[in-house]
This record gives structure tokens, C-alpha cells and sequence, in this order.
């Protein structure tokens, strides 16, 4: 994992110590919360419906087992206990008195940890692959990348007050599981014939209110070349992208309207400029040091395959079906990487209390390299996970109620925050991720339904990536009583697509029954091994659009 | 005309000897800063000006265009020009930002860049470091607020058109 040198800790420190100055002039009346609303969101802190919300940043997703119980420390001290991670691999916490968010940032940055960045129109707190550095067949940890690009975006002088926000992602695997087709930049790390490593860029892509994949704009800029590139897409975007609507103000909408060839025409000329100056082209031996933080962990030699594990598989169906759905391979034999579902059944999707984080710290700490990652998916990863320990890491888990089954399943939702939080909300998510959950409680049937991704937005802004859900479901407010629209055939990953509404939206009481109409639909028409989503590319929007409004 | 600003030029409260113009009235001998479409209309004849000639570009246009004016229609003046005022009309425009790092780091430019309009507190620092030198500040803000907001942050990440090289390439000068 990296870790903080003087330079990070000077800045993190003095950014606390400015914010301190600007929360005291805001309570004291000197700032007006007009004027205080875009340093309070450079440093992660929402106005919310309720309260204040503070945003933390979690780099690409990855956590140390001291990070996490210090997450656990500020829900006791600071919140009502609990923390809700992020669609952004960030952890959110919900009820901070505003005076107390500069101790709490205090005490964040002893952790080497900070808010910075994850909320007002400049470039997000970038993410990664959950399974970096310890899936099979990826080209190169994105993390490294991602850490350079950190340190790039961090206090950006020409890039903190962009046309709108900026979020990037990296995945330097096939299977693409950080969504960057729906990023503003996404970033896919690729090996030429040579065996050089480099960046294949999407640019544009975003969900929202006018959803869009993003187009490829280079197929391999070199390594030393990619943050010249990356100034030059921004620079590109903060001077000629749309400050006259917000809505319209995403880069996303800037290379729809000024079309694929000619935004590669002014992205390349800038490169070409920026990149002559060969100001931003990193050292090799900086590059070097940063790689060696994601060096791989000191993995013993053991058996591709555990007795132990098989032993305990048999005796325990609970273990055998939470192996089955939670545990995916890993680079180095003898090794897994483990999923822990944050969506109990009848949960609130993301959520983990202060007794949850510790108790997932100290298994990182005891079985898994000190290493926690959280996912986009708003779940938490053990990356290194010895096969011999699965069944202890397993009944550990499930003491603390975090071993639900249901990794990709129907009851694996992603919901956004929703009415029950948000001021931006129409409709509640989260009380419809626990109906949907609670109606699909059983996990044979869950199993048998097989991947299934809902994902349930309480408005339009789509913080809950229902255009990206094989099922999507949208909050929509009409003359004051909530409903809900259903999208169908979205997906979030290499082969990335936007889901189709299916017609008129459901009410309360009928989405429900409507989401089972879809799923029996499906179940009554899929072939032989096909996923919803493959039956639903297949045969298309009509025979469910039949089922549901019959 | 009265200002409705002080000026703080590199680093220091000073008097300001320019002043902005309307397009209409005849210029003087004065140090001046029209407006681009003026620039545009009269290049020929402000060329033959023996006086100092600066220009203000409007970050979003004032409603005449989405999107405002463009720091590369400078291009063919520069050579006229001592000073480029860049409005930045409300703190969430950073337009300004990405035009006088142009000027600075791309167009050579080495004249005074100053910062106009709602001139926020917590960007002067970063003004500073895309090439800013001088800032119309509101009349209230104290010179000792401005000295104190530039030094928050010792260090810098990234390089941009100031001396810092950013911490991913200081660490191995």
C-alpha cells in the first residue's frame, strides 16, 4: 500500500489547518454558507437533508486494517455508529456536527487519510479494479497509476473549478470492474506488441440525467505520456466545455455535442503542446518508488487446492454456498480473494457499523496482508486470503453478520442514499433495496436466478446507477407520491450499455411484484447457462414490456 | 473613474495605473484595458497607439455567447499587449485558470496578468500558480488575509506555471 511521505503529510496537515481557518469563519458569521459552500465542498462536507454529510476519500478503494478502524472510531465519535460505503469507494458519514469536521480530519489524517476532493466540480477521488494486484491476467496493478494521477489531481491550480465534477477511473484487467465506460475519463491499461505498457482513454462517458458510454479517444498513450494527455483532456474540457447549464456541463456532453472526431482533433493538438514541454512526464525513479508500495504482499508457496476448505465445505452448506458465491480466484495458489457483502437481507445496502469495520480490520490485519478493499458495488474485499484460513475468515464474518451469499445476486443492490438522506431525492431506495431483498430473501432461489444487478436511483442524477442495472429502477415523484420506472439490459462492465425504460412506472406497491414479473420472465425464457443479461440481449425489451403491462 | 477594487500586485498593495475603458470614448495616453471586441475592431489603429494597451476577456460572455471568450483570439495581439485582465465572473467559472496558464506557458506571454471579478479568497493561491500576478481584490480584504491565504499550502503536486515543480518530480531533483 502506499504510504504517506513528508510532502503528503505536510500537505494533508496544512489543508486541515486551512479548513479549520474557513469552518471558523463560517461559524462566526464572516462567510456566508453561499460563500462557504465551495471550500466546505473541496474538503468532502454536503449539506444534506438533515445534517451536514462528510465524504472520505478512499484512493482506488484500497484500505489498511489502521484506516478502517479509524472509520470505525469516527462513526462512534463523530456519527451514530454506522458508515455507508460508496458507489465511489468512499466512505460516507452521515450525522458530523460541522465545528467537530475539522478534529475529525485531524484525526483522519493521522491515518494518512483525508476528505479532499471528493465532493465540488474538480477531479474526483480517482478509482480502481477492487481485485488490483491479486486477480489473474492483469497487464499491471491500476493502482500505481492511480496513484500518480492522485498526486497529479490533488490541489490542481487550473482543474479545482471545472465546468462540473470529474471522476476517472483505472482497470488494468479485461473484465472491466470499475464501470470506466460511465466515467468522465476511463482508463483501460493495455500491453502493446512490444511489451510496452500503456493507456487505451475513454472519454465521456457518465450517467445522470443523459446517460452515455464513453467513446474511445486513444488507443495506447505510452506511460510517460499519460498525464500530458490527461491535462490536455481537461484543459481542453474547463476551456471550451459548457458553463451555461449544469445539466449540460459534464464533459460527457461536451464530446456528444462537439462530436468524437473533433474532440480528438482539439485533444490531440493540446497533448501535442503540453506534452512538448515534457513538464509532466514522471520521473522513473518516482514511478519506481510508488510501484514498489503495490509490490506483491510476501505470498507463501502452498497447493493450488486445501483440504482444509474442501473438509469444511462439506460439513457446512452455509460455508460451501457463501464459497460458491463470494470467493473468486485469486493470482497465487493457495490463495482467494473474498467478497463481504455490506447487503444483509433487509439491509441498507453500503452500510457497516463501527463493530463491523473493526471486526473486518482485524481479520485483514490477521489473514489477509493488512489490505481491505471497498468496491464500487458498495461491498468490502479481503484481496489475499489463504485458502486454509477461508473457513475461520468465514465464521468470523458471519458472528458479525457479514456473511450474507450474495455477491452478484439479485439481493447484491446498489441504492443511492435516497429520499431517506438526500435533498436532491424524489423517491426512497433504500426501504425498496430491503423489499426487493426481503422478497428474494432465499438463496437457492437466489442461485438459481443467478447475476442479477439491481440498481435503484431515488432521481434522476442517477447516484444509484440504475441506467447501468441489468434492472434499473428510478424514483420518480408525481404530484407528490413516489414511483418507480423500470430500465431494463443495462451493464456496467467491458461491454458496457444503457438500459431501455420498459413503460409507465410502478408504484410502491406494485414495483415490487413488477421486479418478480421481470425475473419469472426471464426464468421462463433463458437457455441453457444464459445470465438475465444475456436472455435479455437476446430476445429483447417487448416480451417482458408484455408481462409487466398485461 | 472610482474602483471598486484595490490592487494587490505581486504581493503588494498598489496603486493601480490602468484603467478600463468602454468601447466608445477616445483613448487617451494611458495605460487602458478595452474590451477583445474593441481590440478586434481597432487592431490596426491600436497598433499605431504609442501607450500601453491591456485587454479584459470575459470569461462567459456576458449572454452574447454560451460560452465566453476565447484566451486563443489573443493570439495575433499579443505582441500589443502589457496587461490581460481575466474576469472570473462568479467563483465557480475556473475558465480563467486554463487562459492564463496559456498565456503564460504557451503564448510566452510575460506582461501583467491580473485577476477580475468575484476574486474568492481560496483561489488566489492557485491563481498565483497558473501565472496570476496581480488581483483586484474587494476593498475589504485586508493585504495581511491575502499574505497569509498565499502561504496555506508549502508545496505543490503538480508543476503549473509558477516555480514549484510538484512533489512527483521534487522528490528526485
Amino acid at each position: 500500500m502506499y504510504r504517506y511521505d513528508e510532502f503528503d503529510h505536510q500537505l494533508v496537515g496544512e489543508r486541515v489547518t486551512q479548513f479549520r481557518g474557513q469552518v471558523e469563519r463560517r461559524v462566526s458569521g464572516e462567510l456566508s454558507e453561499d460563500a462557504f459552500k465551495p471550500l466546505r465542498l473541496m474538503n468532502g462536507v454536503y449539506l444534506q437533508l438533515h445534517a451536514y454529510m462528510l465524504r472520505v476519500a478512499i484512493p482506488y478503494g484500497t484500505l489498511s486494517s489502521k484506516q478502517l478502524r479509524m472509520q470505525a472510531h469516527i462513526a462512534r465519535k463523530y456519527d451514530r455508529g454506522y458508515g455507508h460505503f460508496t458507489t465511489r469507494q468512499n466512505i460516507q458519514f452521515n450525522w458530523p456536527a460541522l465545528d467537530k469536521i475539522p478534529d475529525l480530519l485531524e484525526e483522519l489524517a493521522t491515518v494518512e487519510m483525508h476528505a479532499i476532493q471528493t465532493s465540488g466540480n474538480c477531479i474526483r477521488n480517482v478509482t480502481a479494479d477492487q481485485y488490483a494486484g491479486a486477480i489473474d491476467n492483469e497487464v499491471e496493478d491500476p493502482r500505481i497509476i492511480s496513484e500518480i494521477i492522485r498526486q497529479w489531481s490533488t490541489f490542481h491550480p487550473e482543474f479545482t473549478y471545472l465546468p462540473r465534477k470529474f471522476k476517472i477511473a483505472v482497470t488494468g484487467h479485461d473484465n472491466d470492474r470499475a464501470a470506466i465506460k460511465l466515467h468522465d475519463i476511463g482508463i483501460v491499461i493495455k500491453q502493446n506488441e512490444l511489451g510496452d505498457i500503456g493507456y487505451e482513454i475513454h472519454v465521456g462517458g457518465g450517467q445522470g440525467r443523459t446517460p452515455f458510454i464513453a467513446k474511445k479517444m486513444a488507443d495506447f498513450v505510452p506511460k510517460a505520456q499519460l498525464l500530458a494527455y490527461l491535462e490536455a483532456v481537461m484543459r481542453v474540457y474547463n476551456r471550451l466545455g459548457r458553463r451555461d447549464n449544469s445539466y449540460k456541463a459534464r464533459i460527457k456532453i461536451m464530446v456528444h455535442e462537439t462530436g468524437e472526431e473533433e474532440m480528438r482533433r482539439l485533444i490531440e493538438a493540446e497533448f501535442a503542446k503540453i506534452d512538448a514541454s515534457q513538464m509532466l512526464s514522471v520521473p522513473q525513479a518516482e514511478a519506481d518508488r510508488i510501484s514498489a508500495y503495490f509490490a506483491n504482499p510476501a505470498f507463501a508457496a502452498l497447493p493450488a487446492t486445501s483440504a482444509a476448505m474442501e473438509t469444511a465445505q462439506k460439513q457446512d452448506a452455509d460455508f460451501a454456498r457463501w464459497v460458491r458465491a463470494n470467493i473468486v480466484p485469486h493470482k497465487q495458489d493457495g490463495y482467494a480473494i473474498v467478497n463481504i457483502s455490506l447487503k444483509p437481507i433487509g439491509g441498507v445496502p453500503g452500510d457497516a457499523t463501527d463493530v463491523q469495520m473493526e471486526a473486518v480490520a482485524d481479520l485483514a490485519e490477521r489473514y489477509s496482508f493488512d489490505e481491505i478493499r471497498v468496491t464500487h458495488e458498495q461491498n468490502l474485499v479481503l484481496p489475499h486470503v489463504r485458502l486454509d484460513d477461508l473457513k475461520t475468515v468465514y465464521d468470523e464474518l458471519q458472528a458479525h453478520e457479514l456473511a450474507t451469499a450474495n455477491l452478484g445476486l439479485i439481493s447484491d443492490t446498489i441504492a443511492c442514499p435516497g429520499l431517506d438522506y438526500c435533498n436532491l431525492a424524489n423517491a426512497r431506495s433504500i426501504p425498496l433495496a430491503q423489499e426487493i431483498s426481503e422478497r428474494f430473501a432465499d438463496l437457492d432461489r437466489q442461485y438459481d436466478i443467478g447475476e442479477l444487478k439491481i440498481k435503484i436511483s431515488g432521481c434522476i442524477n442517477a447516484c444509484g446507477h440504475h441506467h447501468v442495472g441489468h434492472i434499473g429502477i428510478l424514483g420518480v415523484d408525481k404530484k407528490g407520491t413516489e414511483f418507480y420506472q423500470i430500465s431494463l439490459g443495462g451493464s456496467a462492465d467491458e461491454n458496457a450499455s444503457i438500459g431501455t425504460i420498459t413503460g409507465r412506472a410502478f408504484t410502491e406497491e406494485t414495483i415490487v411484484d413488477a421486479i418478480e414479473t421481470v425475473v419469472t420472465t426471464y426464468k421462463d425464457m433463458r437457455q441453457d447457462g444464459e445470465r438475465f443479461i444475456d436472455t435479455y440481449r437476446r430476445v429483447g425489451l417487448d416480451p417482458f414490456k408484455e408481462r409487466l403491462y398485461a | 473613474m472610482h474602483k471598486d477594487y484595490q490592487l494587490v500586485k505581486d504581493g503588494a498593495l498598489c496603486q493601480d495605473e490602468w484603467h478600463y475603458s468602454d468601447d466608445e470614448t477616445a483613448l487617451s495616453d494611458a495605460p487602458t484595458i478595452i474590451s477583445l471586441t474593441r481590440l478586434k475592431a481597432e487592431a490596426e489603429v491600436l497598433r499605431a497607439r504609442n501607450a500601453k494597451l491591456g485587454v479584459r476577456l470575459l470569461a462567459d460572455g456576458n449572454g452574447k455567447t454560451k460560452l465566453g471568450e476565447d484566451v486563443a483570439e489573443l493570439a495575433p495581439y499579443l505582441d500589443m499587449l502589457s496587461l490581460v485582465s481575466i474576469d472570473f465572473p462568479t467563483y465557480r467559472n475556473g475558465r480563467g485558470f486554463s487562459a492564463a496558464r496559456i498565456l503564460r506557458e504557451q503564448f510566452n506571454f510575460d506582461g501583467e496578468l491580473r485577476a477580475s471579478g468575484d476574486v474568492l479568497h481560496d483561489q488566489w493561491a492557485m491563481m498565483r500558480r497558473c501565472g496570476i500576478t496581480a488581483f483586484e481584490l474587494a476593498p475589504t480584504v485586508s493585504l495581511e488575509v491575502f499574505t497569509k491565504a498565499m502561504d496555506e499550502l508549502s508545496e505543490a503536486y503538480q508543476p503549473a506555471s509558477d516555480d514549484q515543480r510538484g512533489a512527483l518530480w521534487k522528490r528526485h531533483a
